[in-house]
Parts: structure tokens; sequence; C-alpha cells
């Protein structure tokens, strides 16, 4: 193990000779020109910090809820240990190990059978004990590989260097007017995963379709939410450009911190690219410096922070605390049998199962940003589920002919368009599986037409219960007037037996009222037919089925 | 630095001590952060040694540090125990000196959970009475599991150590009352731990003790460790840089500034509370350990230091009869390298001086303070207490019986250390025991 840190540490602090050893893991394809730049190769790897959903923070039993809701008040979850007060210990979360497992196993890493904590030493207020905890030496995880789709459709391994747990810092604010800056430790102590790629990425768009696909990786599997926006997902990109042709990743990479957009990170990629060519093209003497620079989201252009030579030194140290964290085969071997489904396994199975069309699979993958696990890795009923449970339909078909997948995925949009309008967020969506699958069959038994199911769903959202939906049909009166006509009678369950249908009932009653119209059809105008359908629809408010009712009307005002 | 900070929570030690029935009678004065080997550094002054020679000379001299208010008030008869932190030698230094037993138990067996942590490998919290059977009692109630420290022995680890020392500690039992109770135990005495710096008048008692045992059946062994040598470097290195990390939280913003501080720049706000917020030798070792965390020193001073520490359990491992339940490296033992050792190499315990000296004189180095002689000779000190805390290993510090000390000498007290393999803190207070009990018996060659 000292052998290995020795040469992690050489590799770190020999920039120069570490590039030299660049190895090209996309030497057999051709360099793609690009009009932007021509003439020039980009070479871009990333490094992203995820922060863990769990309960409980790394190293403390404090929670990381709170910074999901916007509501909560600042320094509320903090620890003794998270405000590095003097005699505190930390206390390894194991779920938080657990899921930066998931996290690397799902990126197909080497797990390390024992890793390190290491300590990152800098002044800074945000940082209570002084240094950060991570894993500067040992990672958890290593040699990965994330498949990115390019726009034909083809998909290009990105090799993942490695996978660390570490703590977050706590969160300072400026106040400009009071020149005052504000610290809030709720932040502080919660786990993030630190997942570094290989500087595999070669544009701006590939570099975006990277960050989606981890984004994606890291909400199938429930590690992280992944948000950008909200800073449980920050990016830093390393860029170097090279004459196309030349050896690739030759050129000196600046290190662009902070990006918290897809927007953002690939502006800034097209920014640097664009500086560092004006560099090379302005002397042939001229050299790219090696810095770290800032992204202003204002003028879309990076900034220099702080060159090499003003690189801190951390002074890293093993966490004499901590020590070594031993996985055993069986814990590994647990958390891959466990492993939730990943999104290209799901794409694949709604499209063979359920023969959903991309478009829909889409839709219902973007479903709370696809969310289907919970804090701490526990499993979820996110909209794959949701959808899964409705189509089967379960009780309501004994046979086991589900419901039509296409109809539910159908009404599942048409509910999660009610959702927006009143603002609730799917994951609250008042209506249960069971509820929509039902509502579909009702309508698939032509128990009740389109327009009334959706102003049954409509009403259920507004008022929501726990009964079956045929049960509130029944109640609010959503059922389809029945007629003689109808093949199926029994799916109408709430008619009572009298002479005559309800449809015919209603249809007499319009006409017995309208007069005037059907004095006008029987003399001839037929098109006025379309007006008295239209006052049976409105009388039924939508139960009843336009063409029954067509037929119906044609006959009671030709018989007389 | 924490003068007006009052913690919000107690440790483990001091709870367990209160739900056991303990009276805490106060906080005892010891050196800023634990460091110093006097009790000199203290923000308060140094604790007075309150031992008296029987020559009834007045002088006042240092308890020895850094738990050296610990050790003075148990001396002085203000308590019947004291607890207090032992990173490389403060429990042990200071019983030593103030002529009582300190035991610095295994690493890991008492929680260091409110612990204000010095260097976090090392701390270990000791306990200091004037008969060994309190300190017994004290440590039973402490030595318990805690999960809130990640460094604490496993119930599996006690376990398996104390099932290793069972019949060891029977055999000790049953020889009780014969005329050689200490048969059976063999007891190694270090080449390393008699230096040049050892003074004659120390070297004598520590001789007559070891025959004692002797006579009382146990085996005395001559044994070597050889990477002793650089065991007090190594201490220096390590426990400075784990210094340097965890005094890195007192920056004078989450604890009130001091008056004057320029709040606009958090920079001259650190630079100011730390100026002067810390005493030297606090500020000295912080800034040793920085320098050693450097990337240009790291490989060559805290990597380095690793090693020492390394062959030093190694050094411990081989001589031990018993295997190290708690720094085991599934890796490097198997059963076939321990059936290996043979029984003729083994020992049981270490026993060796605690001290190369007798408590020195305030005035000694009161005058010459501040130069860097007089700091390396106080560092010095450490040189025979270092190795077992590097080990992680129980050592427990008992005084020379008066009659066995030199004449030749000044008359005051010399501590002698019990050292034993991790988890053999019981083994260690038996042999501590058979010392105290020198103390009764009419000639040192013919006892109980």
């Amino acid at each position: 193990m000292l052998t290995l840190r020795c040469c992690l540490r050489r590799r770190n602090l020999l920039d120069a000779r570490y590039f030299r050893l660049f190895h090209d893991a996309r030497s057999h394809e051709p360099v793609k020109a690009d009009p932007r730049w021509p003439g020039w190769q980009v070479v871009i790897g990333i490094e992203t910090h995820a922060q863990i959903k769990s309960t409980h923070k790394l190293f403390s039993q404090s929670s990381c809820h709170t910074r999901h809701s916007h509501s909560h008040s600042p320094n509320t979850e903090v620890s003794l240990f998270d405000a590095a007060f003097p005699g505190t210990l930390p206390r390894l979360n194991p779920i938080c190990v657990d899921l930066a497992l998931r996290t690397s196993l799902a990126l197909q890493c080497s797990i390390q059978a024992q890793s390190s904590f290491d300590r990152k030493h800098y002044f800074y207020s945000d940082l209570p004990s002084g240094y950060q905890i991570t894993q500067q030496y040992v990672p958890l995880a290593k040699n990965g590989t994330l498949h990115i789709s390019q726009p034909d459709g083809s998909r290009t391994p990105i090799r993942i260097k490695q996978v660390q747990l570490e703590q977050d810092t706590a969160k300072s604010t400026f106040v400009p007017y009071k020149r005052e800056s504000w610290i809030d430790l709720n932040r502080a102590g919660t786990g993030l995963m630190e997942i570094v790629s290989e500087a595999d990425l070669r544009s701006p768009e590939e570099a975006a379709e990277y960050v989606l696909a981890l984004q994606a990786i890291l909400r199938a599997v429930g590690s992280s939410d992944g948000n950008m926006e909200d800073g449980s997902l920050r990016c830093d990109v390393n860029v170097s450009i090279n004459p196309t042709g030349g050896p690739t990743g030759s050129g000196t990479r600046c290190e662009i911190k902070n990006l918290n957009s897809v927007k953002f990170m690939t502006a800034a990629i097209r920014h640097e690219i664009q500086r560092q060519s004006a560099i090379l093209v302005s002397s042939p003497d001229a050299r790219i410096e090696q810095e770290t620079r800032g992204f202003n989201e204002d003028t879309f252009e990076t900034f220099r922070l702080r060159s090499k030579e003003d690189a801190p030194d951390y002074r890293y140290m093993p966490d004499p605390n901590l020590g070594v964290l031993r996985l055993s085969k069986d814990r590994i071997e647990h958390v891959r049998s466990t492993l939730p489904e990943l999104p290209w396994q799901t794409r694949k199975r709604l499209e063979e199962v359920y023969k959903l069309s991309e478009r829909d699979i889409d839709v219902l993958l973007g479903i709370d940003s696809g969310r289907e696990v919970q804090f701490d890795g526990e499993k979820a009923r996110g909209a794959v589920k949701y959808f899964e449970v409705a189509v089967e339909g379960q009780g309501l078909v004994p046979h086991g002919k589900p419901l039509d997948p296409k109809v539910v995925m159908d009404w599942i949009q048409k509910l999660g368009g009610l959702l927006a309008k009143e603002n609730i967020p799917f994951r609250s969506n008042p209506i249960t599986a069971e509820q929509l699958g039902e509502l579909v069959y009702l309508l698939q038994t032509d128990a009740i037409t389109p327009t009334s199911a959706r102003r049954l769903l409509r009403h259920m959202v507004k008022d929501p219960t726990t009964a079956k939906t045929s049960f509130v049909a029944k109640e609010g009166d959503y059922y389809t007037f029945s007629s003689s006509l109808d093949r199926n009678s029994t799916s109408a369950v709430s008619q009572e037996t009298s002479d005559k249908d309800p449809l015919t009932v209603l249809c007499e009653k319009v006409v017995a009222e309208r007069s005037e119209e059907v004095g006008k059809y029987r003399k001839g105008q037929k098109n006025v037919l379309n007006v008295i359908v239209g006052a049976v629809m409105k009388e039924s408010k939508g139960r009843v089925d336009g063409k029954k009712a067509r037929l119906i009307l044609q006959q009671l005002m030709e018989e007389s | 630095m924490l003068a007006e900070f009052t913690s919000p929570f107690d440790a483990t030690a001091v709870r367990l001590l209160r739900e056991a029935g303990a009276d805490i009678i106060g906080k005892a004065n010891c050196d800023e952060f634990g460091m110093g080997s006097l009790n000199k550094h203290s923000h308060h002054g140094p604790t007075i040694n309150p031992f008296r020679p029987s020559s009834g000379q007045i002088e006042k001299r240092y308890p020895g540090g850094s738990s050296g208010g610990s050790a003075a008030a148990v001396a002085a008869g203000m308590c019947q125990v004291a607890i207090g932190t032992d990173t490389g030698g403060s429990v042990r230094l200071p019983a030593s000196y103030c002529g009582i037993s300190g035991l610095k138990p295994s690493y890991g067996l008492i929680s260091r959970w409110g612990v204000v942590s010095y260097a976090d490998s090392l701390d270990c919290v000791g306990v200091l009475a004037k008969e060994i059977s309190d300190i017994r009692v004290t440590f039973g109630v402490l030595s318990t599991y805690d999960n809130r420290d990640p460094t604490s022995a496993s119930p599996d680890m006690r376990s398996q150590s104390a099932e290793a020392i069972k019949s060891l500690l029977s055999k000790l039992e049953g020889n009780k009352d014969t005329k050689r109770p200490l048969d059976s135990l063999r007891i190694g005495v270090p080449q390393e731990f008699f230096p040049s710096e050892l003074s004659p008048t120390i070297i004598n008692p520590i001789r007559s003790v070891i025959r004692s045992l002797r006579a009382q059946g146990a085996t005395i062994v001559p044994v070597s460790l050889p990477s002793t040598s650089y065991a007090l470097s190594s201490y220096y290195v390590l426990a400075s840089a784990e210094a340097s990390s965890n005094l890195a939280r007192y920056d004078g913003l989450h604890v009130r500034p001091p008056p004057g501080s320029d709040i606009t720049k958090t920079s001259r706000n650190y630079a100011l509370s730390r100026t002067k917020g810390f005493g030297p030798e606090v500020k000295r070792r912080i800034l040793l350990g920085t320098y050693a965390l450097t990337a240009d020193a790291f490989d060559n001073y805290f990597l380095q230091a690793q090693r020492v520490r390394q062959l030093i359990r190694n050094d411990f491992n081989r001589i031990f009869s018993l295997p190290n339940f708690y720094f085991t490296d599934p890796s490097t033992i198997t059963v076939s390298q321990e059936q290996e050792k043979s029984r003729e190499d083994q020992i049981d315990v270490l026993i060796h001086p605690s001290a190369i000296r007798t408590a020195p004189r305030i005035d000694d180095t009161a005058d010459k303070n501040d130069g860097d002689e007089s700091d390396l000779d106080s560092y010095v000190q450490d040189v025979l207490t270092v190795p077992a805390s590097l080990a992680g290993i129980p050592a427990l510090s008992v005084p020379v019986p008066e009659r066995y000390l030199d004449p030749k000498g000044d008359g005051w007290p010399i501590g002698v250390s019990v050292v034993g393999q991790w988890g053999s803190d019981e083994l260690v207070m038996r042999v501590g025991e058979a010392i105290e009990r020198l103390n009764d018996s009419p000639s040192g060659n013919n006892v109980v």
C-alpha cells in the first residue's frame, strides 16, 4: 500500500510526466473534424461531485433530508461533529458506502477490497474542521466505463478513472449590502461521490452526453438526485486542445470549476476551446498556462482563478480515525445482486414487453427526473413502476389480459398534465396506479366515455380518495347512459331496470324540449341533428356515446 | 485558545465514571493540548510536584507532562484516582515523576469520544492512582466498546485477546500463594531501553526490581527491539503531523475571534487567532507537522515515520508470546508463522525504566527557557515511553519501592514500566502489583 501511495503521489505531482503517459482510448477512431475549430482536436475529462441520497450524513447522524426542502432554516441539521467541536469523532455511514458501491458497480468499476480515507487540508470558512475527509490515495473503485450516445445512435465507451467518497463542505452565502458571509452548516459533512472520467471526451456535446448518461445512472440506482440546478451534481471540466494529427492529449489542460448546468458546461468548454486556440495561433511560441478557471454565467466566458504555481498544497494525510475501509466479497456481491435496473435495461424492457415508443419511454423516464429510488436506496414507486402496476390492472381482468399499455401511457400523460396544472409533483400524485388502471379499464369496457374519464380524473386529483375508481364513478354519476344498442350492457353496472333504457329516455326528453330543431330536421335540414346530439351530450355531461345517441335520435324523429 | 469554551457534552470516559458513581471533583492542569513532557506549557503555569523526599528538602519540581495536574492531584491525596490522556507518555511520565502508578491502556480500549484530539492514532485515555487496585477498578469501568469512537476495539477483539491471555492469568492466580508467584511468567528486558542518557542512579534501582521479580519465579530474558532508536523521531513527526491537522479547527471563526481581529478578511482573522491563541510549544509542533505534510516533505517525513512505526510494531509482535488482535493485518499473519515462534524467544511482558531521570527542577529549565536545546532536552524525556504509544500496547508505570532507590540519587521517585501485548492490560497490572508488593516485603530477594 505504501508503494502505491508513493506512485499516486508522484503522478499527481509530476503532471508533465502524467501527460506523456496519456493513453488515447479512442485512437482507433478517425479524429472528427469540427468546423467550429478547424485543425484542433479537443480533449476533455470531467470530474463530477454527486451528493449521496442518504438520510444521514457521511460521518454523522445528522440528517441531510432538509437540503431538499427549501423551507428549512440554516444550521438546524448540524451535529457536534459537523461543526468540528473538539472531542468529536467520525462514524462512517455504511449506507453511503453502499450507495457509492451501487454507483461504482453501475459504472462497471472494479471495487477496491481495501480503500482508505485521507484528510485534505485548507482553511476556509465553510470548512469547520480545517480539512475535508476524502479518498486521495486509495479510492473506493477504479477503472469503470460509461457509454455515451452519439448522434448516429452508436455508443462510445468513456473510461471512468475512479469513484471516491468524500465530505461536502458547508454553504457560504455572501451578502454584499451587509458585507457579510453567512455560513450554513446543514450541508457540511453530507456524503459526496467524486466520479472522475479519463480524458476520453472529444467535444462539448460529448461532455453533455456524458453528464446526462451519468445523471440517468445516478437516478436509476438511487445514489444521487443528480440535479445540477440544486447543486446535488457539480462538474469540474478539464479541457485541452492539440493540433489535429498531433499526439492526442499533448496540449496543456485548464480546469474549469463549479459548472452548475449542462448548458453552462458546454458553453464554458466552447469558450475555453476558442480561448486556447486563439492563444496558440497568436504566435508560434505561445503556450497555454496550466490553470484553474471559473465561468461567468453572464458573459458565457471563462476567467482565471489561479495558476498552477498558486495551487494550494493540501497536505494530504491518511485519516488516523477512519483507517482502512475493508469491503467483504459478500457485501459487494449483495450490492451487485440488489442493484436497481439501469436506464438502458429499463428502456429495453419497456420497449420489448410493452411495445412502448421511444417517445413514450422518454416521457416515462423523464417524470420526476426518473427517480425510482428513495433515500438510503429504498425502493419507491417511480413512474415506471406506476405504469407497470396500472397496466397490470390487478383484480380487474381475472384472466390475465392486461390493459393496453399505450392507452395507459396516454392516460399517465393526461394525468401528468392535470398534475402540472395543479402544481403537484408526480411523486405526490394522489391517484394510485390501481385507480388509474381501473379508469383505463372502465374506458376500455365503454363504461365511461373519454370525456367523462377526463372529468373523473380531474375530480379525483382535486378531491383525492382511497376509494376504487368505479366507486367514485358511481357516486359522482360518471357512467355512460346505457342503451339497448349496447352489445355488452353488463359493463354499465349501475343501471336500473326499466322499460326504456336511460339513453332513450334522455333522447326523448331532448326531442320533446327541442321542438324547433326537431321540426327543422323533419323538414329535411339533416344538419340540425348535430345540434340535437350536442344538446344530448350537454345534458348528460358527456356521459353518452355520440354515435348511439345519433342513432336513437334519428329513430325517434323519423318514427313520429 | 479554548479558555472560554465549555464543551456541550461529556466524554464517554466521564459519562461512564459518573454512571459508576464516581465523584468528579475537578479538572486538572495539563500542557496545552497535551503537548509537553513537564507540565510547563500550560496556559495556567506549571503544576508543582507535591512529592516531598524523605530528606525533607523542599524544592520546586515539575510533575511531568502532559497530565501533570492529574498525577499531582493523586500524589497530593486530593483524589483517589485521576484520568489523563497519554499520547507519547503523558500519563506514565507524570506518574513516574510524582511517585504514583499510571496506566496507558491498549489503544482503542477506552473510548476517545470527548477527548480533545492531539494525535488520534496515539491518544489514549489513561488512569492514575496510588494503588494499582484503584486503577484496575477504574479501567474496568472505562474499558468498554463505544460506537462513537471509530477506533474503539470491537467486542470481538476484546474477547479474542481475553481468551488468549486467560491461561497465563489463571496460572498466575494459581501461583499466588506460593513462594514463586510469578512462576511461568517470562519478562523481557529490552537492551535498547537502557540508553546512554540513563543515569546510573536510575539503572541500579531498576536492576533490583528485576532481581526481585526473578526471585518470585519470573524468567528474565534479555531481548532486543532494534527499531527503538528511531521511535522518538517517528513519534514527533507523526504526532506533530496529526496535531497540525487536528488543531486546524481552532481558526477563530467558530469560536469567538480574539479582540482586535480584522473580521473583514478571514485570512487575517485566522492569522491573529492562531498566533495569539496558541502557546509557543503548540505553535512549534503545528509548524513541524505542517511541514511534514507538505508535498515536498511527505515522503521523507510522514511516510518514513509511518514505516518506522510499522517496524516498531513488528519488533513488539515478534517478541510477545501473544498475537496482536487489534493491529492485525489478516494478510500478513498466518497461523504457521505464529506456531514457528518458539516459546524460548518469547516473553509475556517487558520491563524497563519509565523515564531517563527523576522530576526536573522548575528553576532548572526556567532559566534557559525558550532555548532550542532545552526543548530538545524535554523531547528526549519521552524516549522510553513513545515506543509503546506507537505500537498501541499497554504500559504501566509503577514507582520503584523507596528502599530500592540508589542512595547516591536525589531521593525523588523513579518509575518502572511494565509493557505487554495489545489487550494484556490485566497482565500488566498483575506484574505491576508484584512490584507494588515489594514495598511490603522485608527484603528484596526474599519475597511473599
